[in-house]
């Protein structure tokens, strides 16, 4: 759904449905698009985990110099036009 | 037909979910399916509604350039269902179809009346998942000018939340049930 959408199709679907219900299928589905969308709108904003590594409460600006300058949210490959 | 049926309305007993359902049909986005496909994880179903709806027809950002927003990201999403809806409200403030695809294809066109505002978040939106990495320090000034930090969240909030419900739907492969009335 993120990085090739158009490799959402039946046959995925199917193979789904081994593993998953369709109420199961429709939970995730909905919980991958929540997601793809508010952590693209977050890396925008630029802000960094709360914690390090080791589960240590860091400040933004250590957070930004442990996990590196650019968000990893905007570092994938976007969504196909 | 989806890839996932939905339930019937029948099958569907949460009042605030029929609640929702009812206050969607009423502005016309979304339609009973979206819902009706949601009712399947009632524990999604209700908040996902709720925020779709506040999202869009409330706020303290204007109505009609949400709708024209949620179309060119639906476009974008490839996704024909809710890119075949049309709020309701919107188009009884006047909204015509014409202003809807000015604001999806050529919003930078001064001839076409958009203010620089509202190009600012149409700009926003159409960058949003074509290159986040243009949306930087600097985007985010420009976008001060013309919109307090509050607006900025709420039009944040709203391409994210409304694009991520689109992939969803795409996924699923529904389609639009209706052709988009021409408001013109």
């Amino acid at each position: 759904m993120s990085t090739n959408p158009d490799a959402v199709d039946d046959a995925l679907f199917g193979e789904l449905r081994r593993h998953y219900s369709d109420d199961e299928i429709v939970e995730l589905a909905a919980f991958v698009g929540f997601n793809l969308g508010y952590h693209t709108f977050f890396g925008t904003l630029k802000f960094y985990p709360l914690f390090s590594p080791d589960g240590r409460l860091v400040s933004q600006a250590e957070s930004e110099a442990l996990y590196g300058a650019a968000p990893v949210s905007l570092n994938k490959p976007q969504a196909a036009e | 037909m989806t890839r996932v049926a939905p339930l019937s309305a029948e099958e569907i007993a949460d009042p605030e979910l029929k609640a929702l359902i009812a206050e969607a049909e009423a502005l016309g986005v979304p339609d009973d399916l979206f819902p009706r496909i949601l009712a399947r994880a009632p524990a999604q179903a209700v908040p996902l509604m709720r925020a779709l709806l506040m999202s869009h027809a409330r706020g303290n950002v204007d109505h009609q350039l949400k709708e024209i927003m949620r179309v060119l990201l639906a476009r974008f999403a490839q996704d024909k269902y809710f890119a075949g809806l049309r709020s309701n409200k919107a188009r009884g403030a006047g909204l015509t179809e014409a202003r809807i695809d000015a604001g999806c294809f050529a919003y930078e066109d001064d001839g076409k009346g958009f203010s620089e505002a509202e190009k600012c978040a149409l700009r926003y939106a159409d960058l949003m998942f074509l290159d986040a990495k243009q949306i930087d320090k600097a985007f985010y000034d420009e976008l001060k000018k013309h919109w307090s930090e509050a607006q900025i969240m709420e039009l944040g909030a709203f391409i994210a939340f409304h694009y991520g419900m689109q992939m969803f739907m795409r996924s699923l492969g529904a389609t639009a049930p209706i052709a988009p009335a021409d408001g013109t």
